[in-house]
């Protein structure tokens, strides 16, 4: 092929490959979205036909002869019911099945019927107290060929007093949609592409707008005949579940009139036609007629949903015709090809990453735009997406500050109050660690020192001791009355504190504790970085007669940089999450004054059992350490090598 | 050759038939017991695997304590658990809302069974109105006096603080009376003598109710009026006290037992009635259930185990070498159980006690409660301004975790 083809021969590339994702996804959704409505449509028919024999069976009373007459009356006038049973405690009242000669007890084997029982009774209960509607008051469960095994409890005086249970006979399901049109509509947009272009030339912006307009307009087009046929469908079935509720809603008002039983109270069909918390969805009346005004409202949320959909579908699809028109594709390719060794070997490294680092981060950060808690586990992730709402919660909480009858008191959960004691704690931890760690690296360089390898041991020892251990020895020692340190201070002739009473003096337990743990490691760092130096420089100083202070800034402390930098960075991620520390000596003491962020994540996840909010609270940590972690490697160059 | 063949597939089949037929029912059962515990526990389990005669085995694993909740919400609703665990009823509720772990159990048991057991323990093991697993055990806190500072136990709050004021020396570092007292587990005791509670009928938090109010005014009467009682009473302190003689009367459980050194001599007897509210102290009592896992695929066989474990000879024996105090009721009629004195003790105590409530809303409420424990025991607020201040966080982190 010509080179002068090229662009011509990238975007239509592009073109295909867009138009191929693009169409088969709106295909696939439009497939999805009819398979949806039909499940729907049959989950509603059944919910009907439920909730107007449970009204039926609640009027008649969960047993006796009149209940099961009236029973075998609806399954014989109702050919979509395939079984219904009636179930009060743990005996088996009415059962279209003969075969199963009700009443009598619930045999060994049927213990699932008597849970499913328990568990509308319980989830009535806790719906009304919680006056939340959180647990299924109808439970669904798919059997096969598409038919629904329904169950929903019968109530008499406001109590739960049994439940109904029936199976509908199986629905077909809806056939796919033709595949004929999409392809149709590709097709017809590929050749007007090749035939304009073979005009334009080789034109590359030309080329770009001819595709981007080409590839809007194919989604568009198919796009709006897949939305119009999704409302036609809607559409007949509210009218066949309209007709289903008008005409059960006579039967059963007949067969009470038969059965001489006057209703307790009066029937509502309207409320038939609910959701499995049992709160009625409001498109269908009483009458069994269509409100409109739902209705509309309904189906002006669908179109919403579907256009945001549809245009993220675009977005997806003119990034693919862009990735392969202006030719990245192809560099990336080549790219790949000329390096493909390195690659190889990067390869291993980069899946364990993946699956060991990445992936479980990630997951932390989906859960955190979502509203996960301890009770709804099982629900799936975009059913309880929240968007930003956990991060804006955080974030958009001012209230650091309560007034009361007391005075001013600070709200010690509060994010900012916390960060900005995480920021204090951070920064008195690493200055005490850096300082301690330096003075005690200095002095153990000193030349001809007696037993340097004993002092180097004893003073690794607070860092090489287990630290759960040392804060809970160090919160011993604390202790008001029995404490070593109050013990001492009495030796002196001064009065014991009270350490944990207060927000600042438990602050000073937690930094002691962490600065004995803290200075081993800077000690470390620095005597390391303190023996590279080459002492010709000092000699060199000390003849040109500079000062010990002068020859310690001058030539000491930016030989320590490159050293000391990482490992005060280090430092700083590390105390910004020390939970150990403050969680086994202060344990946030008192109420909640001394508790650092990731303290303050650990209670809302496991005491609180709010997921996903813990989630977004460690989101933001990490991007906090992320922004203070690149600026301070850019200010101090750190990272950069020695020339 | 066809006659050798035919012999040939009928031996086949019979063997075939019989291992079927002999092939054991295998069972896990997860604990976390150790020690004495743990081998009262496998003899019970030999004893049940040799009267079923081979058909069912139990086998046990011991996990750790710390692990263990944590192993069962991981493992059991992906079908990797146990069939049986045990385990208290704290964490019964929230293993129930996050469903697929706990297997209710109402459809199995029967009255006979139901009857066997004292009352409060089989209400810890339900959770709204139905039954999640059998009662094998419960703790509870109950008056451990040193025998030798104390000849005859208090019986009544009053008696209770005239011998505890004797009893204290504070400049020498002795108290008539320490407990963990801060630590609301242990106020528990107070709270409900008084008639308090933490949750309602209606699963609502009252942390600040009248009740409750009144029994920390009653306990800080304790602390500061009446000077019987320790500063900042952490375990390890209240142990140290009474090892060194220094504590005539710990209100604790059968767990501090194991911690009393050799030279005192300690007795047990019940915690005393509050004069002021006519009630006695009624402590919060942990009871330790078995339950059957949802995953199990042998639930009867499992809820046979549970009912097997559960009886008087299984109690006995977890009693006597256990060291345990077995829910059975009737197994505290049997003569070397009556006559121990520290299970006797226990069994008293039971009678008085409430269930700690087995709802998942009850992890929120600790951090708040020791919050307001420590302040108003500091003396940095009122009860009643701590307490309100706790009901507020507790309604409020009740609210976000219900919100759909």
């Amino acid at each position: 092929m010509a080179a002068g083809m090229l662009h011509r021969r990238r975007f239509a590339i592009g073109l295909i490959l867009g138009l191929i994702v693009g169409l088969s996804v709106l295909f696939a959704l439009y497939r999805e979205a009819r398979n949806e409505i039909a499940s729907q449509a049959a989950e509603r028919s059944g919910i009907i036909s439920l909730l107007s024999l449970t009204q039926l069976v609640s009027e008649t009373g969960p047993s006796g002869d009149a209940m099961r007459q009236a029973v075998s009356a609806v399954a014989s006038s109702d050919s979509s019911l395939k079984k219904i049973s009636v179930i009060k405690g743990v005996s088996l009242e009415a059962s279209t099945v003969p075969q199963d000669s009700a009443p009598r007890r619930l045999k060994r084997d049927e213990k699932p019927i008597f849970d499913l029982g328990q568990r509308l009774r319980a989830a009535v209960q806790t719906n009304r107290e919680e006056q939340v509607a959180r647990k299924n008051e109808i439970e669904i469960q798919q059997i096969d060929n598409g038919a629904l095994r329904l169950a929903a409890p019968v109530e008499e005086e406001g109590s739960v007093t049994g439940f109904v249970m029936i199976e509908t006979s199986p629905s077909a399901k809806p056939s796919p949609p033709s595949i004929v049109t999409p392809i149709i509509v590709g097709l017809i947009a590929l050749a007007v592409f090749l035939a304009v272009g073979f005009l334009f030339g080789e034109k590359r912006t030309a080329l770009a707008i001819l595709a981007l307009v080409i590839l809007s307009a194919a989604l568009a087009a198919y796009g709006m005949m897949v939305k119009r046929a999704t409302e036609a469908d809607n559409m007949s079935v509210e009218n066949k579940l309209a007709k289903q509720l008008s005409e059960q809603s006579t039967r059963s008002a007949g067969l009470l009139t038969q059965l001489g039983i006057t209703p307790k109270a009066q029937a509502k069909p309207g409320l038939w036609d609910a959701d499995v918390y049992r709160t009625p969805r409001g498109i269908l009346t009483d009458q069994g007629t269509i409100n409109k005004t739902v209705l509309a409202k309904k189906e002006q949320s669908f179109e919403q949903q579907v256009n945001k959909f549809q245009i993220g579908i675009l977005v997806l699809c003119l990034a693919i015709l862009a990735f392969f028109g202006f030719g990245v594709a192809s560099k990336l390719i080549q790219t790949i090809v000329l390096n493909r060794q390195a690659y190889l070997y990067v390869t291993p490294a980069m899946v364990a990453m993946l699956v060991l680092v990445f992936f479980p981060f990630l997951y932390g950060i989906v859960l955190s735009f979502t509203g996960s808690t301890l009770y709804n586990t099982e629900k799936p992730l975009t059913e309880i997406w929240t968007g930003l709402r956990n991060y804006y919660d955080i974030l958009g909480d001012f209230s650091i500050v309560k007034r009361s009858d007391q005075g001013i008191s600070i709200n010690f959960q509060n994010f900012y109050w916390t960060f900005l004691f995480t920021v204090v704690w951070t920064f008195c931890n690493v200055t005490i660690g850096v300082v301690v760690g330096l003075i005690l690296a200095l002095i153990l360089n000193t030349k001809g020192l007696a037993l340097r390898p004993l002092y180097r041991v004893l003073l690794i020892f607070p860092w090489a001791m287990p630290n759960y251990i040392t804060a809970l020895i160090w919160r011993g020692m604390f202790h008001q009355q029995f404490g070593v340190i109050n013990q001492i201070i009495q030796l002196f002739g001064g009065t014991p504190v009270s350490w944990f009473e207060k927000p600042f003096t438990s602050f000073l337990t937690a930094l002691t504790t962490n600065g004995w743990l803290s200075f081993p490691f800077m000690m470390v760092v620095s005597l390391g970085a303190l023996q590279s130096i080459p002492s010709d420089l000092y000699e060199a100083a000390r003849v040109d007669g500079a000062s010990r202070w002068q020859q310690f800034r001058s030539i000491t402390l930016p030989s320590l940089k490159p050293a000391l930098v990482p490992a005060i960075i280090l430092s700083v991620v590390w105390t910004f999450n020390m939970f150990n520390i403050i969680f086994l000596v202060t344990a946030g003491e008192p109420a909640g004054s001394t508790e650092i962020l990731i303290t303050q994540a650990y209670k809302i996840a496991f005491q609180q059992y709010r997921y996903g909010y813990a989630a977004a609270y460690s989101t933001i940590i990490f991007l906090i350490l992320l922004v203070y972690g690149s600026i301070q490697n850019k200010l101090t160059k750190a990272t950069e090598a020695i020339a | 050759m066809p006659f050798r063949l035919g012999k040939i597939i009928l031996c086949l089949f019979t063997f075939l038939t019989l291992v079927s037929v002999t092939a054991a029912q295998e069972l896990v059962v997860w604990h976390a017991y150790r020690a004495e515990e743990k081998a009262a526990f496998e003899k019970v389990v030999a004893a049940y695997n040799a009267s079923k005669g081979g058909k069912v085995k139990i086998t046990t694993l011991a996990v750790p304590y710390d692990a263990f909740a944590d192993k069962i919400t991981a493992a059991v609703p992906r079908g990797k658990g146990p069939d049986i665990f045990i385990y208290a009823q704290d964490r019964l509720g929230g293993w129930i809302e996050a469903g697929n772990t706990v297997e209710p159990i109402d459809f199995y048991v029967e009255d006979a069974t139901k009857a066997r057991f004292i009352p409060t323990t089989m209400e810890a093991m339900t959770y709204q109105g139905t039954i999640y697993g059998l009662p094998l055990n419960y703790k509870v806190i109950t008056m451990i006096y040193n025998k030798k500072l104390l000849p005859t136990p208090p019986k009544t709050s009053t008696e209770l603080v005239a011998t505890a004021k004797k009893l204290t020396d504070q400049k020498a570092g002795k108290f008539g009376l320490a407990y963990s007292y801060s630590d609301f587990y242990y106020h528990a005791a107070l709270m409900n003598g008084f008639g308090g509670g933490v949750f309602d009928a209606q699963r609502k938090p009252t942390l600040n109710s009248a009740a409750n109010v009144k029994s920390l005014e009653y306990l800080m009467k304790w602390f500061d009026t009446d000077k019987i009682l320790p500063a900042e009473p952490s375990t390890a302190l209240i142990t140290s006290l009474f090892n060194e003689g220094k504590a005539a009367i710990v209100f604790s459980g059968p767990w501090f037992l194991g911690e009393i050194a050799k030279g005192i001599d300690y007795g047990l007897a019940m915690l005393p009635k509050i004069d002021e509210s006519g009630k006695p102290m009624k402590p919060w009592m942990t009871v330790e259930g078995m339950y059957i896992a949802s995953s199990s695929k042998s639930k009867e066989a499992a809820y046979d185990f549970l009912k097997y474990c559960t009886d008087v000879p299984s109690a006995k024996i977890l009693a006597v070498e256990g060291r345990q105090t077995p829910s059975n009721k009737n197994v505290y009629n049997d003569a070397t159980v009556g006559a121990d004195p520290i299970l006797k003790a226990f069994r008293q105590q039971v009678e008085a006690a409430v269930p700690m409530p087995n709802l998942p809303e009850m992890t929120m409420v600790w951090s708040p409660a020791t919050t307001a424990m420590n302040k108003l025991t500091k003396k940095a607020a009122t009860p009643k301004v701590a307490m309100d201040e706790a009901q507020k966080s507790v309604e409020a982190d009740i609210a976000r975790l219900r919100k759909k």
